[in-house]
């Protein structure tokens, strides 16, 4: 008996270790006890990967269980970043970083309710709504640049670091990296729980099954554009939240933050990680941000093509992308898990 | 007997092509109704407008009483009008289980008795046995019967079955007919069934309406059916 007790702990360790979950506990103790080893640079620049995962994560929810694409992401992180941007400017009355994170999260979850309540109640295509959110990030972009007063304009726009403060004298400087750091992975952390359960839920099976026959659900009694329309505005509500911290973070926006380049970047991200994969997309993010920037400083012509070889090798060998092509041998057991959840 | 549904004028051009024309239709409540008629009679619009996917140009549908004309689709299925596509349509990527479970999340049924009333479903159309396999890995035959559990766990209250045993083969024809008649007399439902296949029709041994060029030719017993003239001139003839 006591001989067989290790090995079921150790297969049942394992088992845990090839779940998602398994793997975003082993992540998160890793990104937890990295500051202990590792200091400068790095801890400065993890967070900002870390948004732009939580960026990916909208995505991911939006196209890998929505099947809804959409090329206009970084226009709701770039809405975020002036959001708190111009909180930190106007408000005087409570700490503005806070008000920026409410604001940012509400002005993005708006803006894709009005735009997602007249495209899907209008039965529009998908293909056509591609074309929409790649014009809203040319438009967030052009807005950003034109309302100088508001903005900066080309010039961008500077945003002190935040702190958390708590009315009774107790504060929290986030202005050490450090600290900001942790701040930082615990928001993710904590939204990227919240996703996981949404997508469990009946919210997100029918979300599922809306990607795979929309006529189906439709004809089951869903009104499938309600449920578009949520998602768009979860979506859009998240990556305006991760711009939000974003602008606290690396302390300055500019207009090409809403960009199309960055745009197609985040679909980047979340085709390589695995677009019905929440941690994938977040991984993908954070791999390839931290790829891309250590790749720059080496092949400074190059990095950029071995990116996109990178992208086609993935579109081309593993459609569900990495997390799919790692899930594919244990599909039963998940699929079973994923039955009795 | 109460009446279910009555279709009153029910007219649908598209771009003046009379597809259905003043069509007057009344089925029972725990009524089983065939509609046939030749290629082009009209038969998927009349359905489709039944159902919600398309909107008459002129007339009045009744369901229950109420007024259901060019609601949208999600409407009309709530209330229990729920509409079984020609070709399986069903969630092919996914799991049997999930498959019906979706049918089921659609009706504010209690969490704790979702399981049971999937597993219950899958047993009425014969799935049991494949409640963990994927969709992909099921006959023709058995998607049909997939998409009318998922009507059953939806609570429909009138199936609309567009072709039901299209590309099956005979056994499964058989057995299908033996289903649809079971689940309309066990669990009191109305259907209205759209089919080419003669000895399904017959097995099913209801009424029968036929539909030629978008109007109703007439209606009557199997029987009567096969007797007439005019219907045998249009629709049987055709097969001869």
């Amino acid at each position: 008996m006591t001989a067989i007790q290790p090995v079921a702990a150790l297969r049942t360790a394992c088992r845990l270790g090839a779940s998602e979950s398994g793997v975003a506990v082993v992540v998160l103790v890793a990104f937890a006890v990295l500051p202990i080893f590792v200091s400068g640079y790095s801890i400065y620049i993890l967070p900002q990967y870390m948004l732009y995962g939580l960026m990916a994560m909208s995505l991911a929810l939006l196209w890998g269980f929505g099947g809804i694409l959409s090329i206009g992401q970084a226009g709701f992180f770039a809405i975020g970043g002036y959001a708190i941007g111009i909180c930190f400017k106007y408000v005087e009355f409570m700490n503005p970083a806070y008000m920026g994170l409410i604001v940012a999260p509400a002005v993005g979850a708006l803006l894709a309710g009005v735009l997602g309540y007249f495209l899907f109640r209008a039965g529009v295509r998908a293909t056509y709504f591609v074309v929409v959110t790649l014009a809203l990030s040319i438009i967030v972009e052009q807005v950003a640049v034109s309302q100088s007063q508001w903005t900066g304009g080309w010039n961008g726009m500077y945003i002190p670091r935040m702190s958390l403060t708590f009315g009774s004298g107790t504060d929290i400087s986030l202005f050490d990296d450090t600290p900001m750091f942790y701040f930082i992975l615990c928001i993710v952390a904590i939204i990227y729980i919240l996703l996981r359960w949404l997508v469990a839920s009946k919210f997100g099976k029918v979300l599922v099954g809306i990607r795979e026959n929309e006529d189906r659900v439709t004809s089951l009694g869903f009104d499938t554009s309600l449920y578009k329309t949520a998602t768009f505005v979860i979506s859009g509500a998240v990556a305006s939240f991760a711009g939000a911290l974003y602008g606290s973070h690396a302390g300055f926006v500019s207009p090409s933050l809403g960009g199309v380049l960055f745009s197609t970047s985040v679909v980047v991200w979340v085709a390589i990680g695995g677009r019905a994969s929440l941690l994938g997309s977040l991984l993908a993010a954070i791999v390839v941000a931290s790829l891309s920037n250590y790749l720059s400083a080496l092949a400074p012509k190059y990095w950029q093509l071995f990116v996109g070889l990178i992208f086609v090798a993935v579109i081309i060998f593993f459609r569900g992308g990495v997390a799919g092509a790692l899930s594919r041998s244990n599909r039963l057991r998940s699929d079973e898990a994923g039955r009795n959840g | 007997m109460v009446e279910l549904l009555r279709t009153e004028k029910l007219t649908k051009s598209f771009r003046g092509l009379v597809a259905n024309d003043d069509i007057d239709f009344t089925i029972e409540a725990g009524e089983l109704r065939c509609i046939i008629g030749p290629n082009g009679a009209g038969k998927t619009t009349f359905i489709s407008m039944v159902s919600g996917h398309e909107t008459p140009t002129a007339g009045t549908i009744w369901f229950k009483g109420g007024n259901i004309t060019g609601l949208p689709v999600h409407r009309i299925a709530r209330m229990g009008v729920v509409r079984k596509f020609q070709t399986p349509t069903v969630f092919s990527n996914l799991l049997v289980y999930a498959n019906i479970e979706l049918a089921v999340l659609a009706r504010n049924c209690p969490v704790r008795q979702r399981r049971a009333r999937v597993l219950e479903t899958l047993d009425l159309v014969r799935l049991s046995e494949v409640v963990d396999q994927p969709v992909g890995s099921l006959s023709h035959g058995q998607r049909q019967w997939l998409e009318i559990g998922m009507l059953l766990a939806n609570q429909a209250e009138l199936l609309l079955l567009d072709e039901p045993t299209a590309g099956m083969t005979a056994e499964e024809t058989h057995s299908t007919g033996e289903l649809v008649r079971r689940l309309v007399r066990d669990l009191n439902l109305s259907a209205i069934i759209i089919e080419h296949d003669i000895n399904f029709i017959r097995d099913l041994r209801s009424p029968v309406t036929v539909l030629h060029l978008g109007r109703v030719l007439m209606e009557g017993s199997f029987e009567e059916i096969a007797a007439n003239k005019e219907v045998r001139a249009v629709y049987l003839g055709e097969q001869e």
